[in-house]
């Protein structure tokens, strides 16, 4: 975004409507903001749709409030849940279809980079488990192993919400869901290593329990993406109304989840992200 | 190539009027204005242009975001023509800040949402709306619904190629179109100033 | 790479001087891109398209283009190119077929969003049984996806159409995609005189700016802008808004007539505009039927030809009007279901005078004995 590019017209201030003058008069472009400022300053989420106690709506809103550049940042969503808080949210963003994001980013990161040589344009993907790791899981790891610069982004509830809580790829083991009536007969898949093989310089696993390391690790993802290659981030973000636990409960359920030894974060970071991270790190 | 009979006309027209250019409506050429589906010359637009704007009980101008943001060069004095012309007709403004749709959210009063125009207009009682700065796909959206569910009269100022749904519409209009329809309005008022 | 001067799309169709060489419908897609100022193009081998996206490949290597990749499947491929597209390139691809029917899903979004991407279509059979030979029955599949539809008859159309495609789709008012359809085979990979242009001349590039919708690049207005936003939800208000979206997107196709009549000269061309009897097809469906047309009208039959460039939007009334003064018409096809016969049927007034046929498909020529039989069977 060019500098002073979102500037109301002279003349107009008094009719924009006041969630668009909160966003030029404190909104976060340009700014150095991380989720330590939350509270302080018009965020980029308007009011959304998604359920009480949605763990993906708490990941959305913290990795939305921990992008670096948020003025040049282009997220490309899917078919999900998060789908529906997207049109809320002041950056260009683009759903096109269930499964395809990786693809679609795949062309518009590439298309930014010719017409801004000059400029960094960050792509970050953000879609659910059932886009990322079973309907586009080809174009996911093809991203990837074509090294792309971008960012990939899963918001894991471990399972189909938006359809109403079918099994995903990402479900444990064992789990009773729709279409998996007597139980999930394969363990979750373990994407980060997968990740990680196929050549992502810089990969994580975090959740909204955290929010101090899924600030940093989403951060971290997006800066080694745009410098060296491919990243991958997954966020546990339990769902609620398909999980039919108490929406009260969903930091909770994470923590439990975490001393039981059955959800852990992560992070792998390749010599070359390592590098550039202590570089940028140190300077701050 | 077929003359199309049919009329861009204020509606309510019903549940889903058919789109303008699929009943054999055709954008004006460049220099050209279009006029309830008719080609017509520019200063024939502009003047009844100005004429539906004073007679107007409501008239209403729906800026959308292309010049409510100062966002290029060229924006600000259009904007501020704009604002000049509206205070001339003695229209008041009701912004379309962006495309996403908003109902049930949506406050009537203060905004115009593509893909619910007609809640604007229908709560604001609005005889009379002028299109600006909208992108040419949302606009068509807007004035379509506006034709099918209400009887008000739309007219587009497009910077581009025009607009078939409306019941008046210049192309390639600027600044200089803004101006024009100010003198107009002024000169059709009996030249007294606002 | 030989450096290129912008001229003015007019004085390139119309007025640059060409010079005629003997090449196959592929080299012709080269020579094509080569001039038409592409940023970006993307790549899924399939034959019989696959050679024309080498050769994109080799143009981009010296640099006529400026971005090129091989996807990794044709869905893939047609939303990378949906992706490019949105943030404001001029962006090419190609497929067939198979290929043609992996993407499917992704087609009628490119309308939906307005992107006007530019596609050919290399014809080729649908399994099963796998084949690989030329049959156009994928463009039945994609008459109702939005996309704008151009018919060559040979490598001179190709060529002559993927130029004045970009033109056309990237109108604003129009801003749908452009599908340039070729049959396998008989275009792509036979020798044909096509008058060539000028190699240092290119279109002008394209301005996302003008675009009906916001471009995804956070460099314009509205930033809070998603493409594109579900609308579904349960009321009346919801199918309005998106019913109309679609009327948009059918009003767009209607515009795009005066700027394909004004580069095509029409969306049909007609041989013996006073026959009583006409031919009416597209693609090199159209050649044949010129070899059955010669010898029936040196019978003292007359005979005549309508040739069909455009598909989408389809030439419903030149047809029509054209249909009201004949005594038959023959429909000749290459495909097995004839939806070019169910198509001229939908808009005539008397569909009872049209016959359906000949047919051929599963990589049969057309033998023009065969047209020629029908001719003089609805002379009698
Ligand atoms: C091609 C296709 N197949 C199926 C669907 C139906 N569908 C829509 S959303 C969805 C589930 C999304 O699951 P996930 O990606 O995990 O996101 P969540 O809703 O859980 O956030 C499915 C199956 C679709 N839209 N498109
Ligand atoms: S269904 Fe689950 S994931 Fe979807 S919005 Fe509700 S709580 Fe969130
Ligand atoms: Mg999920």
């Amino acid at each position: 975004m060019k500098t002073g590019m979102l500037k109301i017209s002279p003349g107009f201030e008094e009719i924009m409507p006041p969630e668009y003058r909160e966003l030029v008069d404190n909104g976060p472009y340009g700014k150095d903001y991380g989720i330590g400022d939350l509270g302080s300053y018009k965020e980029l989420l308007e009011e959304h749709p998604l359920c009480a106690g949605c763990g993906l709506a708490l990941s959305l809103r913290l990795t939305l409030a921990s992008l670096p550049m948020p003025e040049d940042t282009v997220i490309v969503g899917s078919t999900g849940c998060s789908a529906l808080a997207f049109p809320q949210v002041a950056l260009h963003n683009i759903h096109s279809l269930f499964g395809n994001q990786n693809a679609v980013a795949s062309g518009l990161k590439r298309a930014l980079k010719l017409r801004f040589p000059e400029k960094e344009k960050d792509v970050v993907v953000i879609a659910g488990d059932g886009a990322t790791a079973d309907i586009g899981l080809d174009m996911v790891m093809q991203s990837w192993l074509r090294r792309e610069k971008i960012t990939t982004i899963m918001l894991d509830n471990e399972a189909y919400a938006n359809t109403g809580g079918q099994e995903s790829g990402m479900s444990m083991q064992g789990a009773v869901l729709n279409m998996a009536p007597t139980g999930k007969k394969f363990p979750k898949l373990s994407l980060p290593e997968i990740a990680h093989t196929c050549g992502c310089a810089y990969v994580a696993a975090a959740s909204p329990a955290k929010p101090k390391q899924l600030a940093k690790v989403v951060r971290r993802a997006i800066l080694v993406a745009r410098e060296i290659g491919p990243t991958y981030v997954q966020l546990y973000s339990p769902c609620p109304t398909n999980y039919k636990f108490n929406p009260k409960e969903t930091v909770s359920l994470i923590k439990q989840r975490e001393k039981d030894g059955l959800y852990q974060s992560k992070e792998y970071i390749s010599q070359e992200a390592q590098a550039f991270l202590e570089s940028i790190e140190v300077k701050k | 190539m077929r003359e199309s009979s049919y009329k861009v006309l204020p509606g309510p027209e019903g549940y889903l009027p058919p789109a303008a250019a699929t009943m054999g409506v055709m954008l004006p050429d460049p220099g050209q204005a279009i006029m309830e589906g008719e080609s017509v010359d520019r200063d024939t637009a502009l003047r009844a242009a100005a004429l539906k704007l004073i007679e107007a009980r409501n008239p209403v101008f729906f800026p959308g975001p292309l010049i409510l943001w100062d966002w290029k060069p060229g924006v600000a004095e259009k904007a501020t023509a704009l604002k000049e012309l509206a205070e001339a007709v003695g229209a008041k403004m009701i912004p379309m800040p962006d495309y996403r749709p908003k109902y049930p959210m949506i406050n009537p009063a203060i905004e115009v949402n593509p893909n619910h125009p007609n809640l604007t207009i229908w709560h604001n009682k609005i005889d009379v709306c002028l299109f600006i700065g909208v992108h040419c796909h949302y606009a068509n959206l807007a004035l379509k619904i506006i034709r099918g569910g209400t009887d008000c009269y739309t007219i587009a100022v497009c910077a581009e190629a025009g607009h078939e749904e409306a019941m008046i519409s210049l192309r390639d209009a600027g600044l200089c179109e803004l101006q024009r329809l100010r003198e107009l309005v002024i000169e059709l008022k009996g030249g007294k100033n606002q | 790479m030989i450096d290129q001067k912008i001229v003015d799309p007019d004085y390139l169709l119309f007025e640059a001087p060409r010079t005629s060489e003997y090449i196959t419908g592929s080299e012709a897609v080269r020579e094509a891109i080569k001039r038409a100022n592409v940023d970006m193009a993307i790549a899924y081998p399939i034959t019989p398209q696959s050679e024309s996206m080498h050769l994109v490949g080799d143009i981009y290597a010296q640099g006529y283009v400026k971005e090129y990749f091989r996807g990794e499947n044709e869905f893939a491929v047609m939303s990378s190119v949906a992706g490019a597209s949105m943030a404001g390139v001029r962006v090419f691809t190609a497929t067939g077929g198979p290929g043609t029917m992996r993407a499917f899903e992704v087609f009628p979004t490119w309308a939906g969003a307005r992107l006007p991407i530019v596609c050919a279509f290399m014809t080729r059979g649908i399994n099963s049984p796998l084949t690989i030979q030329p049959d156009t029955i994928e463009m039945a599949y994609l008459l109702e996806t939005g996309i704008l539809m151009l018919h060559a008859e040979n490598s001179q159309d190709l060529h002559d159409m993927l130029l004045m495609a970009f033109m056309v789709a990237e109108k604003t008012d129009v801003h749908i995609p452009v599908g340039v359809f070729a049959d396998g085979f008989f275009v792509t990979h036979t020798r044909d005189k096509v008058n060539m242009l000028p190699e240092d001349c290119k279109l002008p590039s394209y301005d996302p700016y003008t675009s009906p919708v916001p471009v995804m690049d956070m460099e314009n207005v509205p930033v809070r802008q998603m493409r594109d936003p579900f609308v579904m939800k349960s009321n009346f208000i919801s199918y309005a808004a998106h019913a109309s979206w679609q009327q948009e997107i059918d009003a767009a196709a209607e515009r795009s007539r005066k700027y394909l009549n004004h580069y095509l000269g029409g969306l049909i061309d007609v041989e013996h505009e006073d026959a009583d009897i006409f031919i009416v097809t597209s693609g090199t469906a159209v050649s044949q039927s010129r070899e059955a047309i010669a010898t029936a009208r040196e019978e003292g039959i007359n005979v005549g030809l309508v040739k069909i460039k455009s598909i989408r939007p389809f030439p419903g009334e030149e047809i029509r009007a054209l249909a009201s003064r004949s005594k038959g018409i023959i429909v000749p096809e290459f495909n097995r279901v004839g939806w070019l016969a169910k198509e001229i049927c939908s808009v005539i007034d008397e569909p009872r005078k049209v016959v359906r046929g000949p047919r051929v498909f599963g990589g049969m020529t057309m033998p023009p004995e065969l047209i020629l039989a029908e001719i003089r069977r609805i002379n009698q």
